[in-house]
């Protein structure tokens, strides 16, 4: 490779920005092509410059870093910087993607610029990476708070709470939240999950329901139900969620 | 307290058992030691145990009432010696009129009745005393029991009310951030990250040596705030401003320590951390009356999601105030027009009061 690679830094904070700019000075054939100061500006910089390698802080305001992650086609190649993020380290510690904790040195940066630049050589390898943490977030436990969509070029956060119901949708899913419907790429099993199961509920495999929204249950056809939402939609209800709405409401 | 016989059936079934048994050895000695026939025996013993039965029940009564508390000893004992004498009394007068009069007729049973009536008494008394003793007992116990689980409650309450304290000190993502803006700060501008990493000490050293149950003065209260503020404005440069408006005769109130950083950790945390805007936050204190009354405001995104644990931070200081003060909604918050506005009003304490209040 005759080229520079490449690089672009995200981080909400000025000071740490410079660190990695000061670091990069000594690396060789590398080049600091920006610096975004948050998740929405990073993810516009990325599309449009397409760089191979991007340090990405994760605490950032509006969407944080694994947000951002999640709404990149074909993501570069990932360094995550941090100061404290429990989960996310325990992320890190099943994944090969590398990762700097906040304050590092610099050998330890050159380390993961090298380490960065082996799975960019390795296109496969750095795609594999990136699914293993996506895996990992799904499989950790913790509720979330809020989904992010991308709708052509707008970024959407919906807090989980407008959301009215979720539908599966081949590869999918579809969200149909009060701001409207949404694709998202993730599976039925990962919102079964992470939603807080006090508020939501799964009724059908193609089905998961803010018990909120739910304006009755009624019996459909012989032995099988649907429930009739508050504005009106009817959603098909499976025998094993019809026990467990049964369990609720009464 | 409920009547521990009536509780539930359990423990009326033990009872009426314990009755029975009573009934059963009454009848024996009637019929075997003292030769009554066998119908009059098993009447005596069911009038005279089926009477008492009822009135052992009744007894808790006057014992729930009787305490040691409100009574002094011989007063208690009296009152009870003179209710035993009155039951017992009623109890073998009712029974040998129901007995003689409706159900039996036998000479030989009147004898054996007349002679006998004093030491019915006396039994009479007996069973007063053991129905009452035990009645006793069982008040005791279940005080002790109620006690010692208040005493694990409030224990528990303590430990969370301490767990939440820690994590106000230990904030390990702005401490390591701040680290990190002093490494940059070191190549950059040397004498900047010096002043940083003395900020950052003094802050250190300030939260670790208060506590939550002391008191300072407002102006030696917002000495540390505006190191904090400092450190993040390091941090976020433009990204946001201070503004505060303090007038002079507030400067020596006395407010509880550590109250107001947790407030401006908040506004921090939901507005700078959470915006792409500049956040602005202002404070303001003044006189009101008989309190101080301080407010803090910060412009916040709308968009940003709560995240959880959002208010906890201003339930705490809430019941903090409640605790301290004895009053009510010291701590009120709006949330208006992408403004998050915190009112907190502190009682201004004359000196008497103080004085008062520490002897």
């Amino acid at each position: 490779m005759s080229e520079k690679i490449r690089v672009i830094a995200i981080d909400d904070e000025k000071l740490a920005i410079d660190v990695i700019k000061e670091y990069l000075k000594k690396a060789d054939k590398v080049e600091l092509i920006a610096e975004c100061r948050n998740g929405f500006d990073g993810l516009k910089t990325i599309s449009e410059l397409n760089p191979d390698i991007v340090f990405l802080d994760i605490q950032m305001p509006k969407i944080n870093g694994f947000e951002m992650l999640e709404l990149i086609d074909d993501p570069p190649v990932i360094v995550f910087t941090t100061a404290f993020d429990q989960y996310a380290l325990k992320a890190f510690e099943v994944n090969a993607t590398d990762y700097l904790l906040k304050p590092f040195s610099e050998s330890r940066f050159l380390e993961a610029l090298e380490k960065a630049k082996k799975l960019l050589k390795d296109k496969n390898k750095a795609d594999e990476k990136i699914e293993s943490l996506e895996k990992y977030n799904e499989n950790n436990s913790e509720c979330i708070e809020r989904i992010v969509v991308k709708n052509g070029q707008k970024i959407i956060i919906i807090p989980v709470d407008d959301v009215d119901y979720i539908e599966a949708q081949d590869d999918y899913v579809m969200l149909h939240s009060s701001k409207g419907k949404f694709l998202k790429q993730k599976t039925m099993k990962y919102f079964d999950e992470h939603l807080d199961a006090n508020n939501f509920m799964r009724v059908h495999r193609s089905y998961i329901v803010k018990i909120n929204s739910i304006q009755q249950i009624e019996l459909f056809e012989k032995e099988s139900y649907k429930i009739i939402l508050k504005d009106g939609k009817n959603i098909p209800v499976s025998k094993s969620g019809y026990s467990k709405l049964k369990e609720i409401f009464n | 307290m409920f009547n521990p016989f009536l509780k539930n059936r359990e423990n009326l079934v033990v009872y009426l058992l314990i009755w029975i048994v009573i009934a059963l050895f009454h009848w024996l000695a009637l019929y075997y030691l003292l030769q009554i026939t066998l119908e009059d025996a098993i009447l005596d013993s069911l009038v005279y145990n089926i009477f008492y039965a009822g009135i052992g029940i009744s007894l808790w009564y006057p014992t729930r009432f009787i305490t040691f508390e409100s009574y002094s000893m011989p007063r208690l004992l009296l009152n009870h010696l003179m209710a035993a004498i009155i039951t017992s009394i009623i109890w073998v007068f009712l029974g040998y009129y129901i007995l003689s009069n409706f159900l039996i007729k036998e000479k030989v049973y009147y004898e054996f009745i007349n002679d006998s009536l004093a030491w019915r008494f006396v039994v009479g008394i007996l069973f007063y005393a053991i129905i009452v003793s035990l009645n006793y007992v069982i008040i005791y116990y279940n005080n002790f029991r109620e006690k010692e689980l208040k005493e694990s409650e409030l224990n528990s309450l303590v430990k969370e009310a301490e767990l939440k304290t820690l994590k106000y000190q230990i904030n390990p993502h702005f401490i390591f951030n701040s680290l990190n803006s002093i490494s940059s700060l070191t190549i950059s501008n040397p004498e900047k990250a010096r002043e940083m990493t003395i900020k950052l000490s003094d802050f250190l050293r300030s939260t670790l040596s208060k506590n939550e149950k002391m008191k300072t003065i407002l102006s030696e209260e917002l000495k540390t705030i505006k190191i904090y503020l400092d450190i993040e404005k390091t941090r976020f440069e433009e990204m946001f401003e201070y503004v505060e408006d303090i007038s002079n005769e507030c400067s020596s109130i006395e407010v509880p320590a550590m109250l107001l950083q947790p407030v401006f950790e908040n506004a921090i945390k939901h507005g700078v951390y959470e915006s792409i805007e500049k956040v602005i936050i202002k404070m303001n204190c003044k006189k009101d009356g008989e309190y101080l009354k301080i407010t803090i405001e910060n412009n916040f995104d709308p968009e940003a999601v709560p995240r959880k644990g959002e208010g906890i931070g201003l339930t705490n200081i809430k019941s903090r105030l409640k605790l301290i003060y004895n009053q009510e909604n010291l701590l009120t918050f709006t949330k208006e027009n992408n403004i998050f506005k915190v009112n907190i009003f502190i009682p201004i304490l004359s000196k008497e009061l103080i004085n008062e209040r520490e002897n």
